[in-house]
């Protein structure tokens, strides 16, 4: 009969289209790992590490104002930071455990020097 | 056969798990574009550190330049800073009396242009050029997709998955 056939039929075409989707995140994953260990040994590349910085100037370039005030924090890995909910209060918390953490303001006069 | 309702049950289990999975690639299509951005970003950022220090012949001032990791905060000038820092500089609190907002590093290096504009998908053929050659060949198609509008459309080959 007509309805078991449209069932049939439907249920072939989804089981088709999530072994189409479990193919499709399988790929996914594979790509993902392999971007992820690229990035790594890119960033961990004693040379790279070297050259991959960014100057004062382009940081205050990237700014959205020149009214803007631009802090750099640069803290060791596995550091926590912490934003206050906004509707309560504007606070940040930062804690490290592996190092102590540097805090600089971008200058704001020409001089490039941070 | 006693086959309808079992397989109309089937059938919606079938649908959900579809559902499912279609998310969770959304997910990490997202997510693998941002890897290809960062890898474009910090391999063009590299690029031209070395070719400014290779015309000056000397590298910048320790002083002039931040090394990447690193993340930013952005506030107005008027805004009221409160800092309270441990002895040892290994904790901060920071209270502003005015909005403020985070960003990384790689959304700095998005802004100075280091992503090809790939990021919003405004990337002229010289842009796309550059951005293939810093990818490996398996990821190419991703950035040509990227490339060509908003991130987050989901490019499935095969399937009738409209949604």
């Amino acid at each position: 009969n007509r309805i078991d056939a449209n069932l049939v039929s439907r249920h072939k075409e989804l089981q088709r289209e999530v072994c189409d989707l479990t193919e499709a995140e399988e790929k996914l994953d594979e790509l993902i790992s392999k971007c992820t260990l690229q990035l790594r040994l890119l960033t961990e590349d004693p040379q790279n590490k070297k050259l991959g910085y960014v100057r004062c100037q382009d940081l205050r370039k990237s700014s959205d104002s020149p009214d803007q005030l631009v802090m750099v924090i640069r803290a060791p890995p596995e550091t926590q930071m912490q934003v206050s909910e906004p509707s309560e209060s504007y606070q940040v918390s930062l804690k490290s455990t592996q190092g102590p953490i540097d805090v600089f303001l971008c200058p704001e006069d020409s001089s490039g020097v941070c | 056969i006693g086959l309808p309702t079992n397989s109309a049950q089937e059938c919606q289990n079938l649908e959900v798990e579809r559902q499912r999975r279609l998310e969770r690639i959304k997910q990490k299509q997202s997510q693998l574009q941002e890897l290809i951005l960062q890898q474009i970003a910090f391999k063009n950022l590299v690029q031209r550190n070395r070719q400014t220090e290779q015309q000056a012949n000397r590298p910048p001032p320790p002083n002039s330049i931040i090394h990447l990791p690193f993340i930013i905060v952005n506030t107005s000038k008027k805004t009221v800073i409160d800092c309270s820092i441990s002895n040892d500089k290994f904790e901060y609190l920071f209270n502003f009396d005015s909005m403020f907002e985070i960003h990384d590093d790689i959304e700095v290096l998005k802004r100075m242009g280091m992503a090809c504009g790939l990021e919003v998908g405004k990337c002229s053929a010289e842009d796309l050029k550059v951005a293939r050659s810093l990818v490996p060949k398996a990821l190419e198609p991703y950035v040509i997709e990227m490339a060509k509008g908003p991130i987050s459309n989901v490019y499935i080959t095969g399937g009738s998955s409209a949604n």
